[in-house]
């Protein structure tokens, strides 16, 4: 059986309090695009309804409907009739899901490269001589000696690490 | 006029070629880029923004505060990068606490960020030189037909975005057709190419691409123009794929707006890499005379 996890709840509404005028029209399924190609499975306003109910096991543990396939293609929020940001509330529930490692490995894996690197895609050999041909000058990304400390800081170093089991 | 480039990841370390046909424009046009040492990953606002909010805002304000406000600010070549860069301008200037939260951060890296730095996409710098495009015009691409791809970060959040209309755009239009090419309206114009849902489940952005390209095959365009690297590479990188999945036979060629603005600024097809595309415009292009 469902158990009410108002602390869940109220975590969210702290970081988003738009999620409380939240009427449950559907605006937001009828233009989703994920909604439209899984004929329903994944649904925006049921995503909305769980977090309003502080659904905490559905959304992370067990992911149905599963936050982790909205495209981010920002359409629910614009056409919400009531302003629900929702793709911010997605979020939200997607970085509780990460520090519990529930989330689809590609995400970790990015996170592991800008980490160790500071950039998502390192530059290979074939791409930097594919470069001087086109005569496009050489990227100085960042060092990482300035980019550690961040990553110290929010603790992301330490989440990438539960993601690995 | 004079921006700091910001390009992100996917295009320099991965499409190097729309790099150099946006280099090209804009030099052409008189519009100065300066390359700044020292950005990270803007960083990718369906990835890290998804799984670690604090580090999102720190990254991206710090890239931020790289830019020399002096000039026109960053512009930058990829729509995921310029939602991130406005997005984290947006939050900080919304709400003190990010401000200040993200700061924090900053500050154990030896900088801050003080929420200023202008942010524009190039399709918007273009634009906004419209009469200067017209000027340069050499040859007109008479014939191509052309589906306009506008992606989503390209638009929306449109309180964030803030530039064109998150459901009815025209920007991108308006320059092709300064370019003297059609433009072809489609179906799914609006529809996400299905790009970010290739990290959580792969069949399904497959299924999302296959019916965008399923549209605009229908609408009689012959080719697809473009402003964002994650697209391109889901329109351009799947043809292939889902012809072997589908028995379809897709083959249309997927341009870059820069590349468009370049063909039609008289620039050397064989400078623009158009080699490095996998669905080829070699035919397009040798049909209206812009290749032998």
């Amino acid at each position: 059986m469902s158990l009410i996890n108002f602390e869940f709840r109220n975590e969210i509404l702290q970081y988003n309090a738009s999620l409380s005028y939240c009427y449950q029209c559907s605006t937001c399924s009828s233009g989703c695009p994920v909604a439209l190609i899984t004929e329903g499975k994944y649904n925006p306003r049921k995503i909305i309804e769980l977090a309003l109910l502080g659904f905490e096991e559905e959304l992370i543990e067990e992911q149905n409907p599963n936050v982790w396939l909205c495209s981010t293609c920002q359409k629910c929020l614009e056409l919400c009739p009531q302003k629900v940001e929702l793709t911010e509330i997605f979020s939200v529930i997607k970085n509780r899901c990460f520090e519990r490692g529930k989330l689809p490995e590609a995400f970790v894996l990015q996170a592991q490269t800008i980490v160790n690197e500071g950039i998502a895609i390192p530059f290979s050999k074939s791409i930097l001589s594919r470069r001087e041909k086109m005569n496009l000058p050489e990227i100085k990304t960042a060092e990482m000696k300035e980019l550690e400390p961040i990553f110290k800081e929010t603790g992301i170093e330490n989440k990438i690490k539960v993601g690995e089991k | 006029m004079e921006y700091d480039l910001f390009l992100g990841c996917v295009i320099p370390a991965r499409l190097p070629f729309l790099e150099a046909s946006a280099r090209k424009v804009f030099d052409k046009m008189g519009i100065q880029l300066n390359d700044v040492d020292g950005f990270s990953c803007c960083p990718d606002p369906t990835g890290i923004e998804q799984i670690d909010q604090d580090t999102w805002l720190a990254l991206g304000a710090r890239n931020l505060s790289l830019s020399n406000n002096g000039n026109g600010g960053i512009i930058s070549l990829c729509s995921g990068c310029v939602e991130t860069l406005k997005g984290v301008n947006y939050h900080i200037n919304k709400d003190e606490k990010v401000k200040e939260k993200t700061n924090k951060i900053l500050k154990k890296a030896g900088t801050q960020y003080d929420g200023l730095t202008s942010v524009k996409h190039f399709g918007q710098v273009l634009y906004e030189n419209l009469e200067l495009i017209k000027k340069h015009l050499v040859n007109p691409l008479d014939g191509f037909k052309v589906a306009v791809h506008y992606g989503c970060h390209y638009l929306r959040p449109s309180e964030i975005i803030g530039w064109d209309d998150p459901f009815e755009p025209f920007t991108i239009d308006s320059i092709i057709q300064a370019l003297g090419a059609e433009t072809i309206e489609y179906e799914m114009k609006l529809e996400c190419c299905g790009n970010p849902v290739d990290k959580s489940d792969k069949e399904l952005s497959l299924l999302m691409i296959g019916n965008k390209l399923e549209s605009i095959i229908n609408s009689g365009a012959n080719c697809v123009a473009l402003v964002c690297p994650a697209c391109y590479q889901q329109f351009d990188f799947n043809q292939r794929e889902l012809n072997k999945l589908n028995e379809t036979d897709y083959d249309i060629p997927i341009f870059y707006l820069s590349e468009l603005v370049a063909l039609a600024f008289g620039i050397d097809p064989n400078e623009l890499g158009f080699k490095y595309h996998r669905a080829k415009p070699t035919a397009l292009l040798q049909e209206f005379n812009f290749l032998k």
